[in-house]
């Protein structure tokens, strides 16, 4: 994606990708002061005493309860959008499908359908038929992440050689080994960036555990919630929040590597 | 291991259109035919249909005496080698050839040494540890074929394996395949556009035209003794005199050619290849004609005559070439003509 | 394998098709039928437009209705502009191009909910800003009269939203053409406006509408960097919904219908606008 720029050009550019990488980043400049932070009174422009009182305070609040109940909704949800989101991939890019731009509006739908929408009207009907709210819950999350596995897949699939298959159908292979060492092997890394989107459905997901959980639920952001929206807990804000950050990022950098590799 | 090919009546439809309407075709047990015909007929189509990677809509194929027809691809053994290589490209070249070998039940030891002995048979054995994507085009063939035997098929599929490859290399594969038919000989179905290559690789050459094989022979005859003048079209006989057949000769524009071998008598076209038409004085040879066009064509040049029956053409080697507009005379050499029916319709 | 035909389709389409039209089909049935005294908490059925027409007479609603669609529109016409832009610079440098990719990237998981709670500490009265700044009157971005912390906060996340998908975009074949069109005489201007801006347009109107979708019917934000009122169309849903009395969950499910219809008919608005751009898209291809 380069090209030989004159060299004022390139001088030229240098700012300016300073300029667009301060603007992803400085947001959260004040996440990693205050987690680090015992006092920082207000004019002051740095913490007075350093120290990690937010995060013995975090821990107190049940931070790491919150982080294993997000990791467990993040799971759910990728463990059940995955799959149906590459099978029906799979299909938009692979098969003939009939009716074809309407499956794909629905598919698409839950992107237009307001999350917020969607679990109030749903809770409704589960409450009266006696549905656990988590069973709400985890359904409401993965049709939300359904859009981003089905599409991350279909256009996987839409530069995959079927080919593979079935050359390793005539060497003998069934259909169960060609899907365990040709298909998933080749469409691992599509799988795992599908995967981690879905994750981060349920891992960010605020209003539907609200709505489902009455706030009896506490995920990660439930507890930045409580926390920031009242005064004086910033210490303890910042903690819990780069708890719900750096989690994914590794995820993401994992996903990236493999993502690598499989391009090898 | 090899046994013999048979395929009986296969159709294939698509759209309500007949791409194969009854291809009857038989490869035996260790023969190489070369399935020929121009592009967009269904040669692969025939091919997968084999390899069980299609279905036929009617019509049988049967291996060694067993009828394949409705079995899945990886219980037919027909091992399938395509223009594109299709190297996994997660599995080192070891273990690609090792693939049909683990599928099958083998010990990873005991099918990566088997697959060892299929690579050193191509001439890769010290790449076995690399990944496809670091290989050549023809590398990647050759491992693609060392992987096809492998899997000990009983009929080794080729489709237009060679076509992405250059010259050279291709020439190599050439080699290879025959080598290969020396040490293992398997029984192959070739499909190809390229007639140089059916002729170097293989016994018989099978000419597909409009959904049927119009003629099965070794290449020599089917370019002397073409069954119609379709095939004679196909593969680039351009000499047709029209005329008819009375006992034992070609009456036509040209007089009376007499035939070496019987024809029965009626209207018949009298081809014979461009490449055994040769040039002699206005005052000799079987037609006489000028010279309306000379074109070079690699180191031969073909020369275009008119005479009473039509265009005529000849290819002359390098030397003295007529100009246009000069009068000649063209040999037509008895034991190269040949009469095939005229074209209906 | 023969088997690529539909119904095979159908049975792969299944394990998503499925839940999503159960979901979303029974929600918003339950939601409609809910508001419109069809199926009530407690009582009869009795049909009636009584609930949406207390919300059309009450000002909640229509002040909601202008402040959600404000803060939408503001927030996706910024993020838009910040998006294309660091795409369009990110494809000019390697290393820049690099590193803004992996920031862009490393923005996306970051839970909107998080990114509040850091706007929050970075744009509050007695915010880092403020103490950078060191201003004696810091103006109220957040829970201001101009939702500038909302706005700010979506701004931030989508934009990076954007840039990766218009990435995307233009890493199929917008170099070849991008160096042919220079060799027929076309300088960075101009090919900007001619081969890089038509080419990315497709996919910046598909993230734009996206994203003003999403931050239409999102809860999160601007009920924690908001005011109290106006309160955009889901913070109004869900204090109706959490009222106790529960005649008032009806017109939470009226909020919540008439929110799902206009994400709706803006996504409808960016398929006919993307339509029109493809064809532009296209036709510089």
């Amino acid at each position: 994606m380069t090209r030989a720029a004159p060299a004022w050009r390139r001088a030229a550019v240098a700012p300016r990708v300073a300029l667009a990488l301060a603007w992803l980043a400085v947001p959260l400049v004040p996440l990693l002061l205050w987690a680090a932070a015992d006092r920082w009174p207000f004019p002051a422009v740095l913490p007075t005493d350093w120290g990690l009182t937010g995060w013995r305070q975090a821990a107190g609040q049940g931070a790491g309860g919150a982080l294993g109940r997000s990791v467990l909704l993040g799971l759910a949800v990728a463990a059940l959008a995955t799959p149906a989101g590459a099978m029906a991939g799979r299909a938009l890019a692979l098969h003939r499908v009939p009716a074809r731009r309407l499956v794909e509006a629905l598919l698409l739908a839950p992107v237009a359908v307001p999350p917020f929408a969607v679990v109030m009207g749903l809770t409704t009907l589960t409450l009266r038929a006696g549905v656990p709210g988590t069973v709400a819950l985890v359904l409401v999350l993965s049709v939300s992440a359904l859009p981003y596995t089905v599409f991350v897949m279909r256009s996987a699939y839409a530069g995959y050689d079927v080919g593979f298959e079935e050359e390793a159908r005539t060497l003998g292979a069934g259909p169960r080994a060609v899907l365990l060492r040709v298909h998933l092997p080749l469409a691992a890394p599509a799988l795992a960036t599908a995967a981690f989107l879905a994750f981060l459905v349920g891992w960010s997901d605020y209003v539907v555990t609200l709505v489902v959980g009455g706030g009896q639920l506490v995920t990660l952001p439930m507890l930045v919630g409580a926390l920031s929206s009242a005064t004086g807990n910033d210490a303890v804000v910042a903690a819990v929040s780069l708890t719900a950050v750096v989690p994914p990022l590794l995820l993401l950098a994992a996903t990236a590597l493999l993502a690598r590799r499989g391009a090898r | 291991m090899s046994t013999d090919l048979v395929l009986d009546g296969l159709v294939r439809r698509f759209g309500g259109a007949a791409v194969l309407d009854g291809v009857d075709l038989t490869v035996p047990a260790g023969g190489v035919v070369a399935l020929l015909g121009p592009s967009g007929t269904g040669k692969s189509t025939v091919l997968r249909l084999v390899a069980g990677l299609d279905t036929p809509d009617a019509g049988r194929v049967r291996a060694g005496g067993r009828d394949l027809t409705g079995l899945a691809p990886e219980r037919r053994g027909t091992a399938l080698v395509g223009q594109r290589p299709r190297l996994f490209p997660h599995l080192s070249v070891l273990d690609n050839v090792a693939f049909p070998l683990a599928v099958a039940g083998r010990r990873r030891r005991a099918a990566r040494a088997e697959a060892a002995g299929h690579l050193d048979l191509v001439g890769l054995a010290d790449l076995a540890g690399r990944r496809p994507a670091t290989l050549s085009g023809g590398q990647e063939q050759r491992v693609a074929l060392a992987r096809a035997l492998a899997a000990a098929p009983a009929v080794l599929l080729l489709d237009e394996p060679f076509s992405a490859l250059d010259p050279g290399v291709r020439e190599g594969m050439h080699r290879l395949l025959a080598d290969l038919r020396g040490a293992v000989s398997p029984t192959v179905l070739l499909v190809t556009h390229d007639r140089q290559e059916a002729a170097a690789v293989a016994d018989t050459v099978a000419v597909l035209l409009d959904g049927r094989i119009a003629q099965a022979a070794p290449a020599g005859e089917l370019h002397t003794r073409p069954a119609s003048l379709a095939v004679s079209r196909f593969l680039g006989g351009v000499n047709e005199v029209p005329g008819a057949v009375e006992r034992g000769a070609h009456v036509s524009a040209l007089g009376r050619l007499a035939l070496p071998c019987a024809s029965p008598d009626g209207p018949g076209v009298l081809v014979v290849r461009q490449e055994a038409v040769a040039l002699t004085g206005p005052a000799d040879g079987d037609a006489t004609g000028t010279v309306t066009r000379v074109t070079p064509r690699g180191a031969r040049w073909r020369v275009e005559v008119t005479t009473p029956a039509g265009p005529l053409s000849a290819e002359t080697g390098p030397g003295r070439t007529p100009a246009p507009g000069d009068a000649v005379g063209l040999v037509l050499p008895p034991d190269q003509r040949w009469v095939v029916p005229q074209a209906t319709g | 394998m023969p088997a690529r035909g539909p119904r095979r389709a159908l049975l792969l389409l299944l394990p998503a098709a499925l839940p999503t039209a159960a979901v979303l089909g029974a929600a918003l049935t339950v939601a409609v039928l809910q508001s419109t005294g069809l199926m009530p908490v407690v009582g009869e059925p009795d049909p009636t437009t009584a609930t949406y027409r207390a919300l059309a007479g009450d000002r909640a609603l229509l002040d909601g209705l202008r402040v959600s669609l404000g803060v939408a529109a503001a927030s996706t016409a910024l993020a838009l502009a910040v998006g294309l832009g660091m795409a369009l610079l990110a494809r000019t440098t390697r290393l820049g191009g690099r590193l803004l990719r992996a920031a862009a990237a490393a923005t996306v998981p970051v839970p909107h909910l998080v990114g509040a709670a850091a706007v929050g500490l970075l744009l509050a009265d007695s915010g880092l800003a403020a103490r950078a700044l060191g201003a004696e009157s810091f103006p109220p971005l957040v829970a201001g009269p101009l939702w500038v912390a909302v706005v700010a906060e979506y701004a931030w996340k989508e934009s990076a939203f954007v840039a990766l998908v218009v990435l995307a975009a233009l890493a199929a074949g917008e170099r070849e053409l991008d160096e042919t069109a220079a060799t027929l005489g076309a300088g960075p201007w101009q090919r900007l406006r001619r081969v890089a801006l038509p080419m990315a347009a497709p996919a910046a109107v598909a993230a734009g509408g996206v994203t003003f979708a999403y931050v239409l019917g999102s809860y999160d934000v601007a009920w924690l960097l908001g005011r109290s009122y106006p309160e955009p169309l889901p913070v109004l849903a869900y204090r109706l919904w959490t009222d106790v009395d529960l005649a008032r969950r009806e017109q939470a499910l009226a909020v919540a219908v008439v929110t799902t219809a206009l994400a709706l008919a803006c996504l409808l608005v960016t398929a006919a606008l993307l339509a029109r751009t493809a064809r532009t898209a296209r036709a510089v291809r």
